[in-house]
């Protein structure tokens, strides 16, 4: 290391991204900047780097001219990392010899206001791409061998499900389960929408299926004590029995947590929960729906008029759980039915903040209003304000229908229809796993909308509403979506992971085993080498973090990618002067306003300037005056005001819009 | 503070509002309709009245006679909750509540009953006809232990608590419209302009005529004799024409004067504006021409076929006796048209009659209101 030979034949490529950076620096320039750049073979301006065409011609270029490293200056990695380093690949140029060097969200999308400072750090930050490229190594992604096994945390129906898949693609499954029984709290429900199929009989026909297939084995009344290993060789450490009779050391190629939520429970006293046995939350309503047959009759009384209130415990802007719980609108809706179904002469009367029942359960919600029950709106901060005396419940609420009306309503029972919450053992499992949780102590994937169930732990996925609140079909599609994703890692017979890892040189090495402490992986341990203890990093492990190296005493440590070499070279390149060309004088000639980098103006610009010439116009003057949509003015208004073309000169007559006038 | 009774949309079922528990409030009854003012919000404030079961609300209002059933609600309502017809049901139920003696409740809640009633009063009625001809069989036997005397004045009791029924409704009426906090100020001032208010919309109902003045509307472009307004003025003045028609009769004491008397052309010509508005808005209930047809109730029915017997049998007798025909025939729908009118009258504050009365009265609290 460090004794790497510079790159020769480089090649840059300088991107407009459709006027996004081209619009503010001054691309063209900075192609002939680079151009004379030591070691830099070609340089290129481009309109799309990403485009199809220009890939194909980036490919031609590194082949014809014998590229050895490749410089994009275009948009973020985390857009195109992937895509350059493909177009090496399939130019023959290892991926590693690539550099992508973000121009936009750092330069012109920044800077957008100094377009000539944007152009000055971009040519900084190109000439420290060009610098890294040039001591770049080609590395080769790290293969591990995957066992094809999964442990599955949570046999409830998300749990249960994937399980089912899994195994049906051809891996052991291991299905853990807290309770001395499989199914969640599915099974406890009776008929569901809209099959009206019961949570017992949903969870008892998985838990058969399951029994039917060897290569699933369920655990009930098991918990997860430890958990060590990678990505393909992880090792889960079980205690099974409700005494932790056996211990358990299970391979996993990877891990599926399916731990599910836990129901919120109201505070005593909130909305006179635990104050009354009038006062219930859905979930024991809906029991207490099942179990009862002719008359309902809860806390000692038929109940004929039920009050729900919802969004108890949810949606708090000034309290942890600001999310919405998603499942309880329709959850009410639908028990609601089931009440009028099964109970004669019911009337609901359901104070609500906002009815959320989407999708499909809207039907539901039609239902409700058309069986005849009553909906009141309430806001957040005006909520209901309920009394109990003994048995009887009193509830004051503000009908916003009736002009803010005062209204008293006096149900035989108050049902809170709460939300769900992470579970308390929530934080415990995601201290095993070391993935993170969110705000709402649910755990967190990776990115909501582009890596929806996988963790920041490679090989550890989430599925169903340990993630957050989430229905029956929700929870299984997201826990079969991760046994998905499970099954495309463990089915091929290596794993290749990242290659930037971090190293070892072992003669610097005197094995001081800081490295090893401030590992947050696990990846560094100790080893012997040549009669040499030493330290070793499990490439597998590592995610190239980084925190290793800074602590080394004796500098042995280093990231792939990321060497002395490589960093200090960026810093020389980025801090070598740059001299952009003055081009203010070049185009002074068109307009005495201040155009920064503008060559010329756009036409509708000059009209604009034309208009204002005379006297100062608001923008819908100009708008009608060029008989142009005002909303297009007012982008080129707002566009020139940053550029210091013109200026807001006070406002019209009626205080409404400002006036514009040029600056001079 | 008021208490949410969810047992009122039953009741409420009772009058003939039958889905309106479908309401979701959107509102567009009431921004359709031609009739509702800043000061007059309806029908969908009256809706979730109803559903909230908030009663006074309903009876207090001048809102509830101030709707003609025109239907554009109705059309408009994206949940076929049925405004229109909600709104002629809280005014059934405005009628029977301020009526005293419950017996409208009874009327209009239970059809069986009403027919029961009705026909009931018509054989008494009839029977107490023969006294007409004091050397009948029947009379003889009637006199004989009820003197003619007694069965006159019975009957002056009878129209008397028929009077008295109305006068406590109206009493009733106006204590729930002068209840609350929003009630208007009255002011002596302004009484003159009120009743020009309700003059006026008698004259020529000017409320009414906005309600089917739609460019798009059905009655668009159909000439203003077959509008719905016209239909009701119809009816209305027919039937006022003819209550002054008779009394005149009744008050010169000879009802066979010549047909060119003045009370007498008067009647004719009332009678028959009577007979084509019953006869129209009957035939446009069976055709159920707009949306403001096609709910009627039972109550509604029964008002409109005895107006239209009343005024059959009235044209039947006239021309009877201008042939001087004596038949048997003649008689028996002498005595069919005598019952029809008199249990029109006797049922005047029991029934949807009521409403001739108590539309303007709310329209004369109205102008204090509205001014």
């Amino acid at each position: 290391m460090g004794n790497q030979e510079k790159k020769k034949r480089i090649g840059v490529y300088i991107c407009h991204c459709g006027g996004n950076i081209s619009d503010y620096v001054d691309v063209e320039q900075l192609r002939d900047m680079m151009d004379k750049e030591e070691n830099v073979a070609i340089s290129k301006n481009v309109m799309f780097a990403c485009a199809d065409s220009n890939q194909k011609e980036m490919v031609k270029d590194i082949r014809e001219n014998n590229l050895d490293g490749i410089v994009v200056a275009s948009c973020s990695p985390k857009l195109h990392l992937h895509t350059f380093r493909n177009v090496a690949q399939r130019a023959g140029l290892n991926p590693y010899n690539y550099v992508q060097v973000n121009v936009r969200e750092q330069c012109s999308w920044a800077h957008s206001d100094h377009p000539d400072q944007a152009s000055v750090k971009a040519a900084g930050l190109i000439r420290a791409g060009i610098q890294r490229v040039s001591y770049s190594e080609a590395l080769e992604p790290v293969k591990i061998k995957a066992i094809k096994s999964v442990v599955i945390v949570g046999a409830g129906v998300a749990g249960m499900r994937s399980a089912i898949e899994l195994a049906r693609m051809g891996n052991e499954v291991f299905l853990m389960e807290k309770e001395s029984r499989a199914g969640g709290h599915v099974a406890g429900w009776n008929s569901l929408y809209p099959t009206g199929t019961s949570g017992e009989e949903l969870t008892r026909k998985m838990l058969e299926q399951i029994r039917r297939i060897p290569s699933i084995k369920l655990f009930t009344s098991s918990h997860v004590t430890n958990v060590t290993g990678s990505l393909g060789n992880f090792t889960v450490e079980v205690n099974v029995g409700s005494h932790g009779e056996e211990v358990l050391k299970l391979p996993a190629g990877a891990i599926l947590v399916t731990t599910g939520f836990s129901p919120n429970i109201p505070d005593e006293g909130q909305f006179s929960y635990g104050l009354s046995e009038s006062v219930i939350t859905l979930p024991e309503f809906k029991k207490r729906i099942e179990t009862a047959s002719g008359k309902l009759n809860i806390g000692g009384k038929e109940i004929h008029s039920i009050a729900f209130i919802y969004c108890v415990g949810m949606r708090q802007s000034g309290g942890p759980n600001k999310y919405c719980s998603r499942t309880c609108c329709t959850s009410t809706m639908h028990a609601s039915l089931e009440l009028h179904k099964k109970f004669d002469d019911m009337k609901s009367i359901h104070l609500y903040r906002d009815i959320r029942t989407y999708g499909k359960q809207e039907v539901l919600y039609d239902q409700a209003s058309k069986q005849g029950d009553l909906f009141l709106m309430y806001k957040e901060k005006e909520p209901p304000v309920v009394t109990v005396e003994g048995k009887k419940v009193k509830i004051e609420v503000t009908d916003h229908l009736t002009s803010k009306r005062k209204l008293e309503v006096k149900p035989d029972l108050l049902v809170l229809v709460t939300g769900m919450e992470a579970r308390d053992d929530s934080k415990q499992m995601a201290q095993l796993l070391k993935i993170p949780v969110g705000n709402d102590r649910f755990f967190n994937e990776i990115h909501p909308k582009l890596r929806p169930v996988e963790t920041v732990i490679n090989g550890v996925m989430l599925g169903g509403s340990c993630q957050g609140p989430k229905n029956i079909t929700e929870s299984i599609q997201s826990s079969m979506s991760a046994a998905a994703k499970i099954n495309a890692l463990l089915c091929k017979d290596s794993l290749e992971m990242e290659p930037i890892v971090a190293r070892i040189t072992e003669e610097a090495c005197t094995w001081c085993g800081k490295c090893a402490e401030v590992c947050d992986y696990d990846a560094i341990f100790q080893m012997e080498t040549n009669g040499k203890v030493v330290a070793g990093v499990n490439g597998a492990t590592c995610t190239g973090c980084g925190i290793c190296t800074p602590v080394c005493p004796v500098d042995a440590i280093e990231v792939a990618q990321y060497t002395n070499l490589e960093i200090e070279s960026m810093i020389d390149g980025f801090m070598a002067p740059v001299k952009l060309e003055e081009k203010l004088a070049e185009a002074g000639t068109e307009s005495s306003a201040g155009e920064g980098l503008m060559k010329e103006y756009p036409g509708i610009w000059k009209e604009i300037l034309k208009q204002i010439e005379a006297e100062p116009l608001t923008i819908p003057q100009i708008a009608q005056q060029l008989q142009q949509e005002s909303q297009q003015i007012t982008y080129h208004v707002m566009t020139m005001n940053k550029y210091h073309i013109l200026e807001a000169a006070g406002m019209d007559d009626d205080h409404a819009y400002f006036l514009y006038t040029p600056k001079l | 503070m008021n208490q949410v009774d969810t047992a009122f949309s039953k009741e409420l079922a009772k009058y003939g509002a039958s889905d309106f528990a479908a309401c979701y409030n959107c509102g567009n009854c009431t921004a359709v309709c031609d009739l509702t003012e800043k000061q007059a919000n309806f029908p969908r404030m009256f809706i979730r009245y109803g559903v909230l079961g908030l009663k006074k609300d309903i009876l207090k209002s001048r809102e509830v006679w101030l709707c003609y059933a025109c239907g554009e609600c109705t059309k408009a309502c994206p949940r076929q909750a049925g405004p229109a017809p909600y709104m002629a049901a809280i005014r059934r139920y405005a009628i029977a509540s301020y009526e005293p003696t419950g017996l409208t409740k009874l009327l209009f809640k239970s059809n069986p009953f009403a027919i029961l009633f009705t026909v009931a009063l018509a054989v008494l009625l009839g029977f107490f006809l023969f006294t007409l001809k004091p050397d009948h069989d029947v009379s003889r036997w009637i006199f004989n232990w009820m003197p003619f005397d007694v069965i006159h004045d019975l009957g002056m009791i009878i129209f008397g608590l028929t009077g008295l029924a109305l006068v406590i409704g109206v009493i009733n009426m106006m204590r729930h419209l002068y209840s609350g906090n929003e009630k208007p100020v009255f002011e002596w001032k302004k009484v003159p302009g009120a009743f020009r208010y309700v003059l006026d919309e008698m004259a020529l109902l000017k409320r009414y005529r906005n309600c089917d003045d739609d460019e798009e509307d059905y009655w668009a472009g159909k000439p203003e004799w077959q509008h719905p307004w016209f239909i009701h003025w119809s009816i209305m003045w027919g039937f006022i024409g003819l209550l002054v028609a008779t009394t005149l009769d009744f008050l010169f004491k000879d009802p066979s004067l010549a047909i060119w008397w003045p009370s007498r052309i008067l009647g004719t010509l009332a009678g028959l504006l009577m007979m084509y508005g019953t006869s129209m808005a009957m035939w446009y209930r069976i055709k159920k021409v707009t949306k403001a047809y096609e709910e009627t109730q039972f109550s509604d029915w029964m008002f409109l076929v005895f107006l239209w017997i009343a005024g059959f049998t009235g044209f039947w007798l006239e021309v009877a006796v201008a042939i001087s025909g004596h038949s048997v025939l003649n008689q028996v729908i002498f005595v069919i048209h005598t019952i029809i009118s008199m249990e029109l009258v006797i049922l005047f504050a029991f029934s949807r009659f009521a409403h001739a009365i108590y539309r303007p009265v709310a329209l004369f609290s109205y102008y204090f209101v509205k001014s």
